[in-house]
């Protein structure tokens, strides 16, 4: 058994300004996914603008505390505490944005007629803040904790070599980036345009 | 079906759980989530039951989370006082229960078991179709129980579940077709609750209920 208050999670700044509260990886639950969200300020960005068309989650999002607008496909919904939005359709695009200084949204999200499975961009998520630090080892430990879980995520694998390549770590981010395009093409796309493989993009092996 | 719903949980129905008397509120049935267990336990008043207590020997692990109120926790042998934001672990066998420390309490749980598709077990179902019964509306909830979902090793208990309600709806003969199809899908589960329960007592004294509990 273990126990925490919501205000006491890891509170992960993500680039697009939403707070990430890692529930999930707090316990290490291993049988759904749950997470919260908080923002910085008001009118902020709460959850994130996405669908799970990729991961096929339904998920529910609850407000804890405060209010939160939700948009789902455009559709604009004031929520309260004690109110939430179930999306059985993975394909809508939904997100949130705050509406009071203290609101929390918890989001619960799971794959029907499949065991869970822990998603990849959890370990992205969990390294920004050590990227944004240039802790390069400790972001490189992360994805390749994950990595053990599932050892040919392209996504993983790639930003596994974008780290490498930035903390210096060159061969070991040609040959993530290597295994990244062989499992998925598009990577050597993205990667060609991408300013953390600076330091490599000229060595042999480079996915043209 | 859209692809999307809106909903305040104080729009949930408030089903009275069997023989503790704390208030079920059957979120996952209402929206038909099918990914994993999730429900919503309240209660009116300080001190009323809150969480049933149990010890989760299904294999699920649990998260709960008070999303309004003060809980109070007893998990393991530890007893605590939980506000709005709290949020528990607590993993199958480990003895957890709760009660209400403040009015207006109420709580959100997750649970599903690691590494396996998640099928409902049908308990949400024993509990809403028994509501039907003591509202006096028996064939609504008769037709809950049938319908209840139930994997292929629970199938036991769907029967059991059913002679139960039936003994209880005054239907003898169902109840004991019901009770003979339990114990023919797993006598030793069977045989641990039958001799106490009184949900069968109207069936007690029954010849073939004798034979069948032999």
């Amino acid at each position: 058994m273990s126990v925490a208050h919501i205000d006491e999670l890891d509170a992960i700044e993500m680039p697009d300004g939403f707070v990430w509260r890692p529930i999930r990886r707090h316990f290490d639950i291993r049988a759904f996914g749950v997470n919260a969200y908080t923002a910085l300020e008001v009118g902020g960005q709460i959850v994130e603008e996405h669908t799970e068309s990729q991961l096929g989650h339904e998920e529910i999002y609850l407000v804890l505390r405060g209010r939160a607008l939700f948009t789902v496909e455009g559709n604009e919904h004031e929520l309260s505490a004690g109110q939430l939005v179930f999306l059985r359709d993975p394909q809508l695009r939904r997100g949130a944005i705050a509406l009071d200084e203290d609101t929390v949204v918890l989001a619960l999200g799971g794959k029907p007629g499949e065991a869970h499975v822990v998603s990849a961009w959890e370990a992205m998520f969990a390294a920004v803040p050590y990227s944004r630090e240039e802790n390069w080892d400790e972001a490189i430990r992360i994805h390749v904790e994950a990595l053990v879980e599932q050892p040919d995520h392209p996504a993983l694998l790639y930003n596994l070599a974008c780290m490498e390549a930035r903390g210096g770590r060159h061969l070991d981010a040609l040959l993530h980036l290597q295994r990244a395009v062989e499992l998925d093409r598009k990577w050597a796309d993205y990667a060609r345009k991408d300013s953390d493989f600076a330091a490599i993009v000229g060595e042999p092996g480079f996915p043209a | 079906m859209s692809g999307y719903e809106i909903l305040s949980l104080d729009d949930l129905d408030k089903v009275p759980y069997r023989g503790s008397g704390e208030v079920l509120r059957p979120l996952r049935k209402r929206l038909g989530f099918r990914a994993f267990g999730v429900n919503v336990w309240s209660a009116e008043a300080a001190g009323d039951k809150l969480i049933p207590p149990h010890e989760e020997d299904s294999g699920h692990e649990e998260l709960y989370v008070v999303v309004r109120g003060t809980a109070s926790f007893t998990v393991g042998d530890e007893t605590f006082d939980a506000p709005a934001g709290t949020l528990i672990h607590a993993k199958s066998g480990t003895f957890r229960a709760a009660t209400a420390a403040e009015a207006a309490t109420t709580i959100l749980v997750a649970g599903g078991k690691e590494g396996e598709a998640f099928t409902p077990g049908g308990w949400e179902d024993v509990h809403v179709a028994f509501a039907f019964l003591d509202a006096g509306d028996a064939a609504a909830g008769r037709a809950i129980m049938q319908a209840a979902n139930a994997p292929e090793d629970y199938l036991w208990g769907k029967h059991y579940n059913l002679a139960c309600y039936e003994a209880m709806a005054g239907a003898t003969d169902a109840a004991l077709e019901h009770l003979r199809s339990a114990l023919e899908l797993n006598r030793d589960q069977v045989m641990k609750w039958l001799p106490h329960d009184t949900d069968l007592d109207s069936l007690r004294g029954d010849p073939r209920f004798e034979e069948l509990a032999e």
